[in-house]
């Protein structure tokens, strides 16, 4: 009877405490970050992991729908023996539990905007388990040097990741880029709008060797991915071309048709003044073939490179 | 003596300590004391069998210019329908399969299906079909057939716009240590697209497309507990089934794109020793072009044997000198080596057949870029980051054979404030080169004052401040001020001047579970200054070009209504591109600058949404989207409004589209 009586007190005190945790500050609010992570790292190292498991996490936080939502996706799935519920389950990734469940006075390890944590040291949790190519220059990314949390992008506890959602994944990235979000919406852009096309057809997130973190090893070899016909090599070619597909196009959208940085004919004669019809002044657009209909590429419209044997002026 | 030695040891270990990273990957975990023979998992909750939804739509179009299409997934005028579902299954022994659709049915849809056993083997099959409309009902004189342009007095009408249908095979195999993929894919490419021929004036015309580009991608990757590497392998083939373009009275008058194919083998790896971690790849790379060349009088070649060598590596190196502290730097190396012969090709001028010889001009490029950044940490939320970058390009056949440039950055990252983070960021950076000189390969006619601006001497300042501020749990506002200047020092003819300036706004709501809201404002500018000599002597005109952009969006959701049977929701955006050039100088007039003519375009889109659940596996959406559309070119005229040239008509767009659906969606449990 006497054993009973503690046994629903001690229920109802670990009950109430545990709501009221939900609800209210934690006892390690105070702790700065590097205190936090010295105590989580401590914990760690100490072990002591709960005797049942998630059984042992999910008696207190059973009710709250955004844990449960692990059992969803794929890091919940139980038979898959390299997810974590096939293993140390909720502690393999938010540490031994310790004396958490004893009042609620020891931390664990959180993820997202509202923990203290370092992003290294969250990100920690995550390569243990995945080190695969994708993250290969992860380290030397601009993600990284700028501290940014897997947890910033990704979600785990639901059915999907928004950032692995072809349809959502845009809204992820221009959540922080905000000024190609902007230059999605120009005269001229990629489809990105629409969601046809995502950030990570031409940029790896967790970095890459190339420069601006793009999939490919060059910038034209990441264009040419899509547009294969411009990769040639052609008999004739345009220098700038050849050279760097961003000489004179902006990739993210631009106020100019076919995301040029500026329309011909101003834009050929920032490279071309001879002694020729090419230097003239063009003073309005409709008026003659210099500035009406396709300006410059009226004539050279081969302006890509020409595989013409009399094609060097890339007119034919 | 041996005391002191300890203590000397035991500051070292402290400090080594200190440098260590904060670990808590599962590899490391202490799982002396666990016994996971008592994990039952009683609470767990099986999500074994289908998940997910299908949903069917329906609804109705209006359309009167197919460019709306590009908004509206279809340029489908009255009736559409598609089928769009997010379907995942998984049994208790590991099995699983994703399915997702996205408006299958339409012009722009996807399908993707994954199956296979979770961390060992996946076999994905993916189509996507992606239709991009320039202008609809173009007319033109010239029909073609087989490679014939046949002018007619019949009016052929089509449509500017490109459809590109791809589908792909993948597959991959591996668990714990090694891993392998293989991936197999195929777009076809087809429409018409703006282009343009000399005949012996030039004749604007719609290009049939009509091309297929596969792609091979294969890979093997090893792990270890510090160390990673793959070896990978790219080809990708291109052919185009459009023939060289040939006119009654001119034959050969367009070349087509020739075929070409690609290929790259790659092998990259990672090595992590404590807290410092090294990087880098290998690339080696072949492009091949030896399609039929077209056969003439002072053609020598039946098929030229262009080809391009390509190599690109690259080592990156970061370390955690101390928990402070952070040091980086990379090399990186790219050479585009042109393997193609050189022959001379007989050139004409445009007015006739006096023609010349000419050969082709094999370009090398050559790439070096040096990186070195460090990263310390002041004090608890303060961060300052600096680096240096230089680049260096060598390249033959050029007026500027070696162009370098100098970049030195930096940040501060502010972020011990509970509720805002601010950074600032600054660049300065310097491109010079070798001599610039008129080179008489590449442009024997060249003013001798013009300076390429990809080529020439430049200075570039740049400065960024970001501001986050989220004043209450619920509120996020985040403020962006950019500007950046581009000198050209050293070019009177050319583009001398460029400056880039905006701001965005970005504010983010969540009133209460159900209620969040959104909006965002921006503009930016772009005004860039040129000159130009028609003298072939000095300047003697000049274009001022003053881009400007705005946008604005705004947008809410509200569910929860009606026993949270009910979501409303609604975006709205506008957009407006502009860009005004004028032209002035002696040459022009003496009283100011010319302007050039409209050329800016405008978006209003709107959308709105009612989600209803009928019950908990059935819900009905009623969808509404209004495209407004408006852009305008002063260079777009009439077919025959400029004497000598033949245009396709002006292609601007002025409209107003609506779409309406109604989805029935099925929730599999």
């Amino acid at each position: 009877m006497i054993y009973r009586v503690f046994y629903n007190l001690f229920c109802g005190v670990v009950t109430v405490l545990c709501l009221s945790l939900s609800a209210h500050a934690t006892p390690w609010q105070n702790l700065t970050g590097e205190q936090l992570e010295q105590k989580l790292a401590e914990k760690f190292s100490a072990g002591e992991y709960s005797s049942k498991g998630a059984d042992s996490c999910l008696m207190c936080h059973r009710k709250n729908e955004a844990v449960m939502a692990i059992f969803d996706g794929t890091h919940g799935m139980m038979n898959n023996k390299q997810s974590p519920m096939a293993g140390l389950q909720c502690e393999a990734c938010h540490g031994p539990q310790g004396k958490h469940n004893k009042g609620g006075k020891e931390p664990m390890i959180a993820f997202g905007k509202d923990s203290k944590l370092s992003a290294s040291a969250q990100n920690s949790v995550c390569q243990g388990c995945h080190n695969d190519p994708k993250q290969m220059a992860w380290h030397s990314s601009t993600h990284n040097l700028e501290e940014v949390a897997c947890s910033d992008c990704h979600t785990l506890h639901s059915a999907k990741d928004p950032a692995l959602d072809k349809l959502s994944v845009n809204d992820t990235c221009s959540s922080c880029h905000t000024k190609e979000k902007a230059d999605m919406n120009k005269r001229s852009s990629h489809p990105l709008k629409w969601d046809q096309m995502t950030c990570i057809d031409c940029h790896s997130p967790h970095g890459s060797m190339s420069e601006s973190a793009l999939n490919k090893p060059t910038i034209n070899d990441t264009c040419y991915s899509c547009h294969s016909e411009k990769r040639g090599p052609v008999l004739w070619e345009h220098a700038p071309v050849t050279e760097n597909c961003v000489t004179c196009h902006n990739p993210h959208g631009s106020v100019n048709e076919g995301m040029l940085k500026s329309r011909a004919p101003q834009l050929c004669q920032q490279c071309h003044a001879p002694d020729g019809h090419a230097s003239r002044a063009v003073q309005e657009p409709g008026m003659d073939a210099f500035g009406g209909g396709k300006s410059c590429l009226n004539c050279h419209s081969k302006i890509h490179g020409s595989n013409h044997p009399s094609g060097s002026l890339l007119q034919r | 003596m041996r005391f002191k030695l300890n203590i000397i040891t035991v500051s070292l270990l402290a400090v080594s300590g200190s440098a260590m990273a904060t670990n808590f990957g599962v590899g490391n975990a202490n799982t002396d004391s666990i016994n996971m023979d008592k994990y039952q998992c009683k609470r767990c909750v099986s999500t074994s069998g289908y998940r997910g939804e299908v949903s069917v739509s329906a609804g109705y179009n209006s359309v009167d210019d197919i460019h709306a299409g590009n908004a509206l997934g279809t340029a489908e005028d009255g009736a559409i329908a598609a089928v769009s579902g997010d379907i995942r299954y998984q049994n208790e022994t590991g099995y699983r399969a994703q399915m997702q659709a996205h408006q299958l049915g339409m012009d722009n849809g996807f399908a993707n299906i994954k199956v296979g056993k979770s961390g060992l083997y996946e076999l994905e099959l993916d189509y996507q079909s992606l239709k991009s409309y320039q202008a609809g009902d173009v007319q033109s004189q010239l029909w073609h057939n087989d490679g014939m342009l046949t002018p007619s007095p019949y009016t052929n009408e089509f449509d500017l716009a490109l459809k590109r249908e791809k589908s792909a095979i993948g597959f991959n195999y591996g668990e714990g240590i090694y891993n392998t993929f293989i991936r197999y894919s195929q777009e076809d490419k087809t429409g018409h697209q703006s282009s343009s021929l000399v005949a012996p004036s030039p004749v604007n015309f719609g290009l049939p497309v009509d091309a297929t580009t596969k792609q091979l991608d294969a890979g093997a990757s090893l792990s270890g507990d510090n160390w990673l590497t793959e070896l990978s392998y790219f080809g990708s083939y291109y052919s185009n089934n459009i023939k060289d373009l040939s006119l009654p009275h001119m034959n050969d008058v367009y070349s087509a794109t020739p075929d070409n194919e690609a290929h790259q083998v790659s092998l990259s790896g990672q090595y992590q020793l404590n807290r410092t971690v090294m990087s880098g790849r290998l690339v080696t790379g072949r492009m091949i072009q030896d399609d039929a060349l077209i056969q003439m009088s002072g053609n020598p070649l039946q098929s030229w044997d262009g080809q391009i060598d390509t190599l690109d590596g690259r080592f990156a190196v970061t370390s955690m000198l101390s928990n402070r502290l952070r040091l980086g730097g990379s090399v990186d190396y790219s050479k585009r080596d042109n393997k193609s012969s050189v022959w001379e090709f007989t050139q004409y001028s445009y007015n006739g057949l006096s023609g010349s010889f000419k050969q082709n001009v094999p370009q090398d490029i050559e790439r070096n870029t040096y990186k070195v950044n460090a990263s310390y940490r002041l004090a608890s939320g303060y961060r300052l980051q600096a680096g240096y970058d230089r680049k260096e390009v060598e390249r033959s056949y050029s007026e500027r054979e070696q162009t370098n440039e100098d970049s030195l950055w930096a940040k501060l990252n502010v972020s011990a404030f509970d509720t805002f983070n601010v950074n600032l960021k600054a660049s300065h950076g310097n491109r010079g080169g070798s001599d610039y000189e008129v080179n008489e390969v590449t442009s024997s006619q060249e003013n001798a004052l013009m300076r390429k601006y990809y080529l020439a001497d430049r200075k570039r300042n740049a400065v960024e401040l970001n501001v986050n501020h989220s004043p209450l749990s619920w509120m996020s506002i985040d403020v962006t001020g950019r500007y950046a200047k581009d000198d050209y020092d050293a070019t009177e003819i050319g583009l001398t001047e460029s400056q880039d300036f905006g701001y965005d706004v970005n504010l983010s709501l969540q009133f209460s579970k159900h209620l969040s809201a959104y909006g965002f404002a921006g503009q930016q500018w772009i005004d860039s200054a040129q000159a130009g000599s028609q003298s072939f002597s000095s300047p003697d005109w000049n274009a001022d070009i003053e881009d400007e952009f705005i946008n604005i969006g705004t947008g809410f959701s509200y569910g929860g209504l009606m026993q949270d049977k009910l979501t409303l929701g609604g975006d709205y955006l506008f957009s407006n591109s502009i860009s005004d050039t004028s032209v002035g100088g002696s040459l022009v007039t003496a009283n100011g600058t010319q302007p050039y003519g409209d050329y800016f375009s405008y978006n209003h889109s709107v959308r709105m949404y009612a989600d209803y659940a009928l019950s908990k596996q059935m819900a009905l959406k009623l969808s509404y989207q209004y495209e407004r559309y408006y852009d305008t070119d002063a260079a777009q005229v009439a077919t025959n409004a400029v004497p000598g040239l033949t245009t396709l008509g002006e292609l601007n767009h002025d409209y107003n589209a609506h779409q309406v659906m109604l989805s029935f969606s099925y929730l599999l449990r």
